[in-house]
């Protein structure tokens, strides 16, 4: 695989995906900005989406459905930069939600396929350090318990067949 | 358990019916997986969970990548489908057609 094609890695506080897509750049922009499009592949797999409103335009929104889990959540994205068909920029969040970030997606045209470059800017870098810090404690504590419980019942299992023999 | 405090042997024993040298033998176990550490403190030795060694998989940042990856994987399939219905509609026409630039 090209690493310069299909990439990910982090760069202080921006989080960088890029990836070759084999598709004209028009199409893939319309598959960004076109709520028919856009609902048959954003968000967590096995989610559905209704869409609501779309507005792509400096300062306006998407506003959409995600139903999943037996829930219904409610979701906005404000465009904050739209430059057809080469970049598109938006707000993640609340203004003043301390997670709260900006993603700047660009398409490049390379022989009839397109680059896509995600670059999801963060506050700080000190504000991923404690969403990495807060995950961990969470599912560090959980992973931990679960495998030395899950560790001890097979041991116990073994040592129950032992003394059967 | 562990991730909460550090406990002695006996308390971590107590928790599970199991014997005491059985939790002394997983105890050390994960020790040399490096997910626990014994510190002794007077004639007590107590355990503590080492939570960063399972941080590598479990980071926010780790999850961030593997979503909008599997995103990119699906608005990838979903472009090539798209790509394939537009030349089946394009045979389609040039059929009727005859002809197709």
């Amino acid at each position: 695989m090209d690493e310069r094609n299909n990439s990910f890695r982090q760069d202080g506080n921006q989080l960088i995906h890029t990836r070759m897509l084999n598709a004209p750049r028009e199409l893939v922009w319309d598959v960004w900005t076109k709520p028919e499009h856009i609902k048959e592949w954003w968000g967590p797999n096995g989610f559905t989406l209704t869409h609501k409103s779309m507005h792509v335009k400096k300062g306006s929104e998407w506003k959409f459905t995600m139903h999943g889990f037996g829930k219904d959540f409610e979701n906005k994205i404000e465009y904050l930069e739209v430059v057809k068909p080469s970049l598109l920029s938006y707000r993640h969040g609340d203004k003043n939600d301390t997670i709260s970030f900006t993603v700047y997606v660009s398409f490049e045209e390379v022989e009839n396929k397109t680059r896509l470059t995600m670059r999801s800017v963060f506050k700080s870098e000190e504000v991923l350090d404690e969403l990495n810090r807060q995950v961990r404690a969470i599912e560090g504590g959980k992973q931990t318990l679960d495998k030395l419980e899950h560790y001890l019942k097979t041991q116990l299992q073994l040592q129950n067949l032992d003394n059967n023999d | 358990m562990l991730a909460h405090k550090s406990l002695n042997l006996n308390a971590v024993a107590e928790n599970f019916d199991v014997s005491r040298p059985a939790i002394s033998k997983h105890i050390k176990i994960l020790t040399e997986c490096g997910l626990i550490v014994i510190q002794q403190q007077g004639r007590e030795r107590y355990c503590q969970a080492q939570l960063q060694k399972l941080g590598a998989v479990s980071d926010w940042v780790e999850k961030y990548r593997q979503f909008w990856n599997s995103k990119l994987d699906a608005l990838e399939v979903y472009l090539n489908q798209l790509q394939s219905k537009e030349k089946k509609s394009l045979k389609g026409k040039v059929k009727k057609n005859g002809r197709k630039k």
